[in-house]
């Protein structure tokens, strides 16, 4: 079957994608709730047109196809508000899908704070969108796979437990009673994978490797294969070490979990208002080491947390968090904003299927002087901690965990590959205390960052 | 024509190995922080899943077009998918485990008589409203609550080639209470949550709203008083609540088939001894109430009981169909996927340790210099080589077979058949305890653990 057709490879599910359809709907669902009396509506769409390709055990194991459109309606009446949302678009369940969130606000104690924003001039982010998206074909993707499970098999030792080639078409659209109208699309393309070596009897831990791009082109899944290939490999005959204390050297992917995310825990608005932060009360005030800069840039062209609007349809902007060490802004949505008695900026997250939270845009942490190489070579004894997996409590900054994929270094040199070796601090007093940055940054989601540097780090071996 | 007459035709009119999952789910969340209603959410998604096996390779397309043209198209995608995927892969797939076709109506809430009994929505924000409030009128020492109730209500019909024709009702719903306090600069949380499948009045059977939000308050207050410990190698005994995150995250993941292709650390080693003798630990899907609950799985495949370690010896992995062939095994329905755009992978059920005949006080008696671990904090994590690190929500130092001071920043972890080695004692007691917690492996699964209280040796992680 299938046969008489010209398409030799599964595409995109072809919807009726066509210009502006989104902000139709949106539009059209504000101007029928509007009219059954109530005193604000926000009407949110959205659509993921992906395919992916799986990798299992080495071996291809899943072309998947996915096409999702779904809305989410906030209504606000008398002070309450309340949200649904849906991906059955037929004209009967949206009907029923505007009932259903004005019974959720009709049940729902008011609140002052609870209101919309106000129209802003909206500008589109350049480098967002690879026009040759609609284009890809599952073929594209399997090609890929191919090419970084060529660098893989290069080493028979090394089993890809799972990775993912994903291609992402997103469109978003906002409407609302305040006037607020606008579409936005973007492209996005994915290489996830995690891999571990056996030599004998010896399992080498987990260790993973992330690219993501706006462009197809733009990533180099043959070097993801080579340098997962690489860092697994080099993790066997890992040892345990004696406990000490020393320097850690958090690479990207293991800042995600340990700095950043408490980071970003720390600098929402709303944990600040509710006495969750450890920096409430802190703005304007030094709560990290002066090499720490931290930039949030939803205008970043290229960026994958880039876009014309963030969930309240609020322009997205640039926004230095901490400067030199000094907290000048947290992150508000226009909620906490109302709290806050001021005007959000723009931080607002999140998509159709749930109501606006507060989120970064593109999260980047500022680069230091020196090169990754460099600051290893500073470290007198320490670890480079390749992966973490542990806890972070972002409330009082305690964490302790486990180091993946980590190498001793002393004086300078790397000395061997380590395992069950435990890191424990404070990291938000860690952060006080920053020994490095890292010239080079590399992108993790929505993040980018550099290797960070920390000092007398308690490392708990056997 | 209704969606499962639609579903069969689809499936009769291909020759292909097809298999068609309808799934609606209805969820509510609510969430109240500090007296305001933070959320209040409903959500519908609703789609079909169509899942072909041709050319010895699975191709899988979601779809939430559920006319007959739309179910149609999704078929035709994913048999040419399948095909092109097919003609490139290296171990093809040779079949699927032979199963008994399931047909037949499953409400996996019908023992659950209460859920008459159940609060509209304005009754539950209003009882939610008033556990919240009550945290912070704790004391001045409580600083900030949160209370997350959520909901979810599935329909899913089931049409496979070989014939299983079901359809399954699934209410789960679950509850997470936080109460946060600060005592001198000092800053802590602590939470506690129940999870089931049925209905509120399941939910809050055994255990009120207050009395979890009493806990909460109480175990964040023991935080505030708590002192941090130096790490080591230590005697200790786990609650239900991290036996069953042992059972679960560290243990359970290694014998996921897929898990055990790749290589993890049970690779090959079924009818050894990997754990103390005292030790057997199962999964089940059809336990009554359970928030892991399943009768029948994605596959179609009806649950069972699978012994995963029987008296210490490694018995059993668990198994979807494709892997239950392969490895000569029946599957144990354990092929689970979380929304209709999602595949079905290799998931636990309901994993636990079953209980022993030791005593708890005379277990706690038996330990020199140790420590009492209860409940997870933040989360826990393991590798396929079962080395796992777990953080622990409530902690006592044990001296002299006598209970002490409350710890705190506590970090356990270990490689876990090295751990089930060490054990000792198993108490009597049996208890669920993942609360509300659920499994991510690519995608979410609502699952249960559990078990006794075990004694064995860990390596502590402290911060003194």
């Amino acid at each position: 079957m299938m046969t008489d057709k010209q398409d030799k490879s599964l595409s995109w599910q072809k919807g009726k994608d066509e210009e502006l359809k989104g902000q139709e709907l949106c539009q059209s669902l504000v101007a029928e709730g509007t009219s059954t009396g109530l005193d604000d509506i926000e009407v949110y769409y959205q659509q993921l047109k992906s395919l992916e390709v799986v990798i299992e055990k080495n071996d291809l194991q899943l072309p998947k196809s996915d096409n999702y459109q779904g809305v989410g309606i906030r209504v606000f009446k008398n002070g309450s508000m309340g949200f649904a949302s849906t991906n059955d678009l037929d004209q009967n369940s949206l009907k029923m899908l505007l009932e259903q969130a004005a019974v959720m606000a009709e049940n729902s104690p008011p609140d002052r704070n609870n209101r919309l924003a106000n129209p802003e001039k909206l500008e589109r982010v350049p480098d967002i969108y690879d026009e040759r998206a609609d284009n890809i074909q599952l073929g594209d993707l399997i090609a890929r796979a191919r090419s970084f499970m060529e660098e893989i098999k290069e080493d028979e030792r090394v089993t890809v437990d799972t990775a993912g080639f994903s291609a992402t078409i997103a469109t978003d659209a906002i409407a609302t009673s305040r006037g607020i109208k606008s579409q936005d699309s973007q492209t996005y393309f994915e290489t996830q994978a995690m891999a571990l070596a056996r030599e004998e009897d010896e399992v080498s831990s987990f260790d993973i490797e992330y690219q993501v791009s706006c462009f197809f082109e733009s990533l180099d899944v043959a070097e993801s294969g080579r340098s997962l290939r690489d860092k697994v490999v080099a993790s066997l005959g890992a040892e345990t070490v004696d406990s000490f204390r020393g320097e850690i050297l958090l690479t990207p992917f293991s800042a995600v979990m340990l700095l950043v995310s408490p980071l970003i825990y720390a600098v929402n608005s709303e944990n600040v208002q509710d006495g969750i932060s450890p920096w409430k009360g802190k703005k304007g005030k030094q709560v990290a080491d002066k090499k720490l800069t931290v930039i949030d840039d939803g205008t970043l062209p290229g960026g994958v947390g880039s876009g014309k609007f963030d969930r309240e349809g609020l322009p997205q902007n640039r926004l230095e968090v901490i400067k030199d060490g000094y907290l000048q802004e947290l992150m508000y949505n226009t909620y906490t904003a109302a709290r806050a008695g001021r005007k959000s900026n723009g931080r607002a997250g999140g998509g159709a299927q749930n109501a606006p939270d507060i989120a970064p845009s593109n999260f980047m942490i500022a680069g230091g002087q020196q090169t990754s190489q460099e600051l290893i070579g500073e470290i007198k004894r320490g670890l480079v901690v390749n992966r973490y997996s542990g806890s972070v409590d972002p409330v009082s900054g305690d964490f302790s965990g486990v180091v993946k994929g980590g190498q001793l270094i002393e004086q300078g040199e790397r000395v061997k590959p380590v395992r069950e070796v435990m890191i424990s601090g404070n990291i938000y007093q860690m952060m006080q205390n920053i020994a490095g940055l890292s010239r080079e940054r590399e992108d993790i989601m929505n993040f980018k960052l550099p290797y960070i540097l920390l000092e007398d780090v308690a490392i708990t071996g056997k | 024509m209704n969606i499962a007459e639609n579903l069969k035709k689809v499936r009769d009119e291909n020759q292909e190995w097809l298999e068609l999952r309808y799934h609606h789910r209805d969820s509510l969340k609510l969430q109240v922080k500090n007296g305001s209603l933070t959320d209040s959410i409903s959500t519908t998604l609703s789609g079909v899943a169509v899942r072909a096996l041709v050319n010895g390779s699975w191709g899988f397309v979601s779809t939430s077009d559920l006319t007959l043209e739309g179910l149609r198209k999704a078929a035709d995608e994913a048999i040419k998918a399948a095909r092109e995927a097919g003609s490139i892969k290296e171990n093809r797939i040779q079949g699927l485990a032979e199963i008994e076709p399931v047909q037949g109506r499953f409400d996996l809430g019908e023992e659950d008589h209460n859920s008459r009994e159940e609060p509209d929505l304005a009754g539950k924000i209003k009882l939610l409203m008033e556990a919240d409030a009550e945290i912070r009128k704790a004391g001045e020492d409580i600083t900030a609550s949160q209370i997350a109730y959520s909901e979810i209500k599935d329909r899913k019909i089931i049409v496979t080639y070989e014939g299983t024709e079901v359809e399954i009702i699934d209410p789960k719903c679950d509850i997470g209470v936080v109460a946060f306090g600060e005592r001198e600069n000092q800053q802590e949380r602590a939470h506690t949550s129940h999870g089931v499948t049925g209905s509120w009045v399941k939910l809050f059977a055994e255990r009120t709203l207050s009395d979890l939000a009493d806990k909460a308050v109480e175990l964040v207050r023991k935080r505030l008083e708590a002192d941090y410990v130096s790490g080591g190698q230590y005697q200790v005994i786990l609650d239900p609540a991290l036996v069953g995150v042992l059972a679960h995250e560290a243990i359970g993941h290694t014998v996921e088939a897929d898990f055990v292709e790749s290589g993890s650390v049970v690779q090959g080693r079924i009818g050894e001894r990997v754990a103390s003798e005292l030790v057997t630990l199962v999964d089940e899907g059809n336990i009554a109430d359970a928030a892991g609950r399943v009768i029948v799985d994605d596959e179609g495949v009806k649950t069972s009981r699978t012994t995963i370690i029987e008296g210490g010896v490694l018995k059993n992995y668990l198994h979807n169909r494709e892997s239950a062939l392969k490895f000569e095994t029946k599957p144990g329905g354990n092929a689970r996927a979380f929304t209709y755009r999602d595949e079905p992978l290799i998931r636990m059920t309901n994993t636990y340790i079953l209980p022993g005949e030791s005593d708890l006080d005379e277990m706690i008696a038996g330990i020199a210099d140790g420590f009492f671990l209860k409940g997870l904090a933040q989360g826990g994590q393991a590798d396929s080589t079962a080395e796992f690190m777990f953080d622990v929500l409530e902690a006592y130092r044990i001296e002299e077979g006598k209970i002490g001071k409350p710890v705190k920043g506590l970090t356990l972890s270990g490689q876990a058949f090295e751990v089930l080695k060490s054990v000792d004692a198993v108490s009597s007691d049996f208890e669920f305890g993942l609360g509300r917690g659920y499994c991510g492996k690519g995608q979410a699964a609502k699952v249960d653990a559990g078990g006794p209280y075990l004694r064995c040796r860990v390596m502590i992680g402290g911060q003194q």
